[in-house]
């Protein structure tokens, strides 16, 4: 499979104003919290798991996610959760630096988090016919790798499929629809349609006397029936 | 030292062990087994570590009902590490320990939150499996986790 990275910069933008950077030295403040919702959840104190079923809904500074089912693990004292798994009808949505809403779906989304010689690793791999969508368009592959620490989306076997942003289409692009000239009588395409496959019923002349199929029938074996004329 | 350590002692401190807690106001049951007001149950380690608390339980009110069942009201179930630390707090208005089965349940609100604060749940009707570790809440859960991380701001 060949791997084709891209940097989305226009998706991303600033979008990454609150997630962690790599920076040395810089100016930092508190990163605001990540809430979970669900409507149930099951906790396992020793293994630090958390799993949250029905309606999960995860708000964290940089996005928005809905999803069926999401494991998350329960951090240690003062740590970060390191993998956060959501799964069926996972939809993320955040909004870059610019104001533009990115929305993207997939089957599965599984967060990655750690820390390694004081670099920070971040990303969320999207899996299970994955799609991002902006006002420019919609972009999809087999795997979509947002990292976050970077700022970079990375696309597996990528496409775009284009969608016409018509509020900001030249007017000339769009000419005013008009009637094009035919030989074709007036008339509905119902109309059309109609007479084409059901064309109007029309006698047929034949030299055979009017009567019913018995009653030929029964003529034919009175001829049979009668004694030869000679 | 996880939570499955500490918790599983000290709910079994409040089951069997509630005549030891430290009550004002303690009444004789005809059963034999006490209801206690204000109580508090003090659970230290083993004999490595003796004057380490492991969990401190607390309740404004212990019923003893029949079958081993205990009704407890405002709890709250503190437990820490080996080194002090305290690690979860636990708080319900009120629930149900099985002392027999090792479960406490009870339809009504549930808070947990971590010794830091950091990470807090909470929810509407919670079921705890003594053997098995687990918490369940089943209705309206919310999370809250405060990673301690910072953003990180460009010049």
């Amino acid at each position: 499979m060949k791997r084709h990275s891209l940097v989305v910069l226009a998706v991303l933008g600033g979008l990454m104003a609150h997630a962690q950077t790599n920076t040395p030295g810089a100016p930092s403040a508190p990163r605001a919290p990540m809430l979970i919702y669900a409507d149930s959840a099951d906790f396992d104190l020793n293994g630090h798991e958390a799993i949250y079923r029905g309606h999960v809904r995860v708000d964290d500074p940089a996005m928005k996610l809905t999803c069926a089912l999401l494991v998350a693990d329960v951090p240690q004292a003062g740590g970060h959760p390191n993998r956060i798994v959501a799964e069926t009808n996972v939809v993320i949505d955040f909004t870059d630096s610019k104001g533009q809403t990115n929305h993207a779906t997939s089957d599965k989304a599984v967060y990655l988090y750690n820390v390694q010689n004081g670099v920070t690793n971040e990303t969320v791999t999207l899996t299970g016919n994955p799609q991002m969508e902006n006002a420019q368009g919609t972009q999809a592959g087999d795997v979509i790798i947002w990292d976050r620490a970077n700022n970079k989306i990375h696309f597996d076997n990528p496409h775009m499929i284009s969608r016409q942003n018509l509020t900001s289409m030249p007017a000339s692009t769009n000419p005013p629809v008009t009637m094009a000239k035919t030989n074709i009588p007036p008339g509905t395409v119902e109309n059309t349609d109609r007479t084409v496959t059901n064309p109007p019923v029309t006698v047929v002349k034949t030299n055979i006397p009017p009567g019913t199929i018995e009653n030929i029938d029964k003529n034919i074996s009175n001829l049979l029936n009668s004694p030869p004329p000679f | 030292m996880n939570a499955k350590a500490n918790i599983a002692p000290a709910w079994l401190a409040a089951g069997a062990g509630l005549w030891f807690v430290v009550a004002p106001g303690v009444h004789a049951q005809p059963n034999g087994v006490q209801h206690a007001n204000n109580f508090t149950s003090t659970e230290y380690y083993g004999p490595t570590n003796q004057q380490q608390i492991k969990s401190i339980l607390s309740g404004a009110e212990a019923l003893p009902q029949p079958g081993g069942l205990l009704i407890i009201k405002q709890l709250k179930l503190e437990i820490f590490n080996p080194d002090g630390r305290l690690e979860w707090v636990v708080n319900a208005p009120e629930c149900v320990y099985d002392t027999f089965k090792g479960v406490a349940s009870s339809p009504g609100h549930l808070e947990v939150r971590s010794g830091d604060g950091k990470f807090r749940t909470e929810g509407d009707g919670f079921l705890w499996r003594q053997s098995e570790q687990k918490l369940n809440i089943s209705n309206n859960v919310c999370t809250v986790i405060e990673n301690g991380a910072t953003i990180t701001i460009k010049p």
